[in-house]
């Protein structure tokens, strides 16, 4: 079968290397060209003790991020779960336990997926869906002010128990942190020791 | 019945497959019409299982059927695996739980009186490829027109069209870009003043008149379901269409039962070719409309052009070129390989002069760009292969930076050659390789042309 990428569907070299003879390679969804218009950001942030103990974010939100968040998201695009999911793999394989940030049930429907709850399934990683949304309004509507007042964001689901242990909130993208920072402060008024953030994108 | 008949949906619709949950039309009125049986429902993907007990999926919009082209996924809304078609994905997704309409009502009965206000004269060459072109129609047979760039392929189809036009037929012009689209448009409103014609490409927003002549990209149509007389492909063969059977795929959806599908093209493939040959459908025009020769290109080395261009230098020969056509004032084009290369290169030629620009595919403001070289109010432009097609500037002079690279093959140099001398005022011009080296794809090329101006046939 011709493989094509799945952002600019030209194909991708079929050639075995010696790393996919020896089954070392990670399985190619996007070109070489594409691949490199993503821009790496590589932010890792250690506070230790302050709402989240540590955020972690992969990429950078240039052009290509937003032309491929809007395939993703807006054009539901599902299958472009695939092309982060090695990355998110690596920074999500640690001793915790993973929380996506929810989306309200009925945007869930209509968008007909989850967009987190989609990456972390292609990056095959196991999580747990503890948390729920209090209210529909979106963050984007708010300004600043009525962002850092806002009562709480997400609870967590009744009949979940969080373990004194460490958890990790993901998101697609970090834009302020108040939504990360409403996660982590639900988390840890029902017990988590240690709450650390990872993004896929930071804005 | 508790709904007025609205014309316009009946408009709307007709020859049309749409997302129930996209129309123009309030949802209450797209439900009562499909309660009235008006509007029939079918669903976005039909899935059967194979003989082998995979699922074989094909998209009912733009019939694909390609399982790499399809991705199924545990879906919210449907609560069960869902397939969608990412081939058609940028028109709005189509899942299996996807809605998508057809019109089954009274249909659209167009217009059998409009003017038509061209009075160019046809050269003897295109007289009589226009007159075989409007004999395929009545036989309903599929017509070829091969006629080099710059022969006047567009005035060719004038009559043909008129005279469906009259016959209350609809009637589609596809061409694969967007840029020959935008070229066409104009010069058919002109010709056909009082027809509704409708120009349909991504984000142009579609008109809810019953629009008789419709100028479509190829994406375009997967939206029509049997809803032309007639439909013209022009540029048939290009990228990214140039299996011309993905191309015929979409056009036969388009076209009503056993309508001719006409092609329209300066480098015809040979599957183009024989599919035409065997009933003698085939018109072929060597000659451009002013009667002069196509320009034969030349070959200049330019070598380690990469290395030059990304150390911030632009290699003496091509600043030469550049700086000659400054001086004389004469538009230019200068075609690149990729758009990185391109990009490296820009800021070195706005040294030169500060309105050099480059375009690509995906640049926002590619249209009124084009429009400005036009117009002269730009000196010169550097673009990757988007502008090699369609495109007609007075005086043009064609320079190729890294003619050997894969991209450029023959197909596409001879289009690119054909940007050149295309006006009877400046029917010559400059058209250079640079290159790193000669290829197959140049030489064949150049062979072609050479054979096409001594008037040798090509098949
Ligand atoms: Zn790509
Ligand atoms: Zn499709
Ligand atoms: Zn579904």
């Amino acid at each position: 079968m011709v493989k094509e990428c799945l952002l600019c569907e030209q194909t991708l070299d079929a050639t075995p290397s010696w790393q996919s003879l020896l089954g070392l390679d990670q399985q190619a969804f996007i070109c070489g060209d594409c691949s490199n218009s993503f821009k790496r950001a590589d932010i890792d942030i250690k506070e230790e003790g302050t709402t989240i103990d540590r955020t972690t974010s992969l990429y950078k939100y240039n052009a290509a991020m937003k032309e491929f968040l809007h395939q993703f998201k807006f054009l539901q695009d599902v299958a472009l779960a695939e092309v982060f999911a090695d990355d998110l793999r690596r920074v999500l394989k640690k001793d915790a336990i993973i929380v996506p940030i929810p989306m309200h049930p009925a945007k869930k429907v209509a968008r007909t997926f989850a967009q987190v709850e989609a990456l972390l399934k292609s990056a095959n990683v196991p999580y747990m869906d503890v948390l729920e949304k209090t209210d529909m309004v979106s963050m984007g509507e708010k300004t600043k002010a009525e962002r850092l007042a806002m009562p709480s964001l997400f609870k967590v689901k009744t009949n979940v128990t969080i373990k004194p242990t460490t958890y990790i909130v993901v998101d697609d993208i970090y834009t302020t942190g108040t939504t990360l920072r409403h996660a982590a402060t639900a988390l840890k008024e029902a017990g988590a020791t240690r709450v650390e953030a990872v993004t896929l994108i930071r804005a | 019945m508790a709904y007025t008949f609205n014309t316009e949906v009946k408009n709307f619709l007709s020859g049309r497959i749409w997302l129930r949950a996209h129309t123009p039309f309030p949802a209450e009125t797209i439900d009562a019409y499909i309660a009235s049986g008006d509007i029939q429902i079918i669903p976005g993907i039909k899935s059967e299982k194979t003989t082998w007990s995979q699922m074989k999926h094909i998209c009912n919009r733009c019939q694909n059927d390609e399982p790499s082209r399809f991705t199924t996924f545990d879906c919210a809304k449907c609560e069960g695996p869902c397939t969608y078609c990412r081939k058609c994905l940028k028109m709005g997704r189509v899942s299996t739980c996807t809605e998508l309409i057809i019109w089954a009502g009274e249909q659209t009965v167009y217009p059998t009186i409009h003017s038509f206000a061209w009075n160019g004269i046809l050269t003897t060459h295109q007289q009589k490829a226009s007159e075989e072109l409007m004999r395929s129609t009545e036989l309903q047979r599929s017509h070829l027109i091969y006629a080099v760039c710059g022969a006047g392929k567009t005035e060719i189809l004038f009559q043909p069209i008129y005279q469906l036009l009259t016959e209350g037929k609809r009637v589609c012009i596809a061409a694969p870009r967007v840029d020959v689209i935008l070229e066409l448009e104009p010069r058919l409103r002109e010709a056909f003043p009082s027809t509704l014609i409708e120009a349909l490409y991504g984000g142009a927003k579609p008109g809810i008149g019953p629009a008789q002549l419709i100028l479509a990209t190829t994406h375009q149509l997967y939206r029509f379901q049997e809803a032309f007389d007639v439909v013209f492909v022009d540029e048939a063969d290009a990228f990214p269409y140039t299996a011309d059977e993905t191309l015929e795929h979409a056009v036969k959806k388009a076209v009503k039962k056993s309508a001719p599908i006409h092609f329209v093209t300066a480098t015809p493939s040979k599957q183009l070719i024989a599919g035409r040959k065997r009933n003698a459908s085939i018109s072929t025009i060597q000659r451009r409309y002013h009667g002069h020769p196509l320009p034969v290109p030349r070959y200049e080395t330019l070598w380690h052009y990469t290395r030059h261009i990304k150390k911030g230098s632009l290699p003496k020969k091509l600043l030469t070129w550049t700086a000659q056509r400054l001086q004389k004032q004469e538009p230019f084009l200068i075609f690149f390989h990729n758009i990185a290369l391109m990009e490296l290169a820009e800021p070195l030629f706005q040294k030169l002069d500060a309105g050099v620009k480059a375009i690509h595919a995906a640049h926002p403001e590619r249209k009124e760009i084009v429009r400005s070289l036009r117009n002269k109010q730009l000196p010169g432009l550097l673009t990757t292969t988007i502008l090699e097609r369609g495109i007609t500037i007075p005086n043009v002079q064609v320079a190729v930076i890294g003619a050997e690279q894969k991209i450029f093959d023959k197909g596409a140099l001879i289009q690119i050659g054909g940007r050149v001398g295309r006006s009877s005022d400046h029917p010559d011009g400059d058209f250079v390789l640079f290159h790193h080296g000669i290829t197959y794809a140049m030489d064949d090329a150049k062979t072609e042309i050479i054979r096409l101006n001594e008037g040798g046939v090509s098949w």
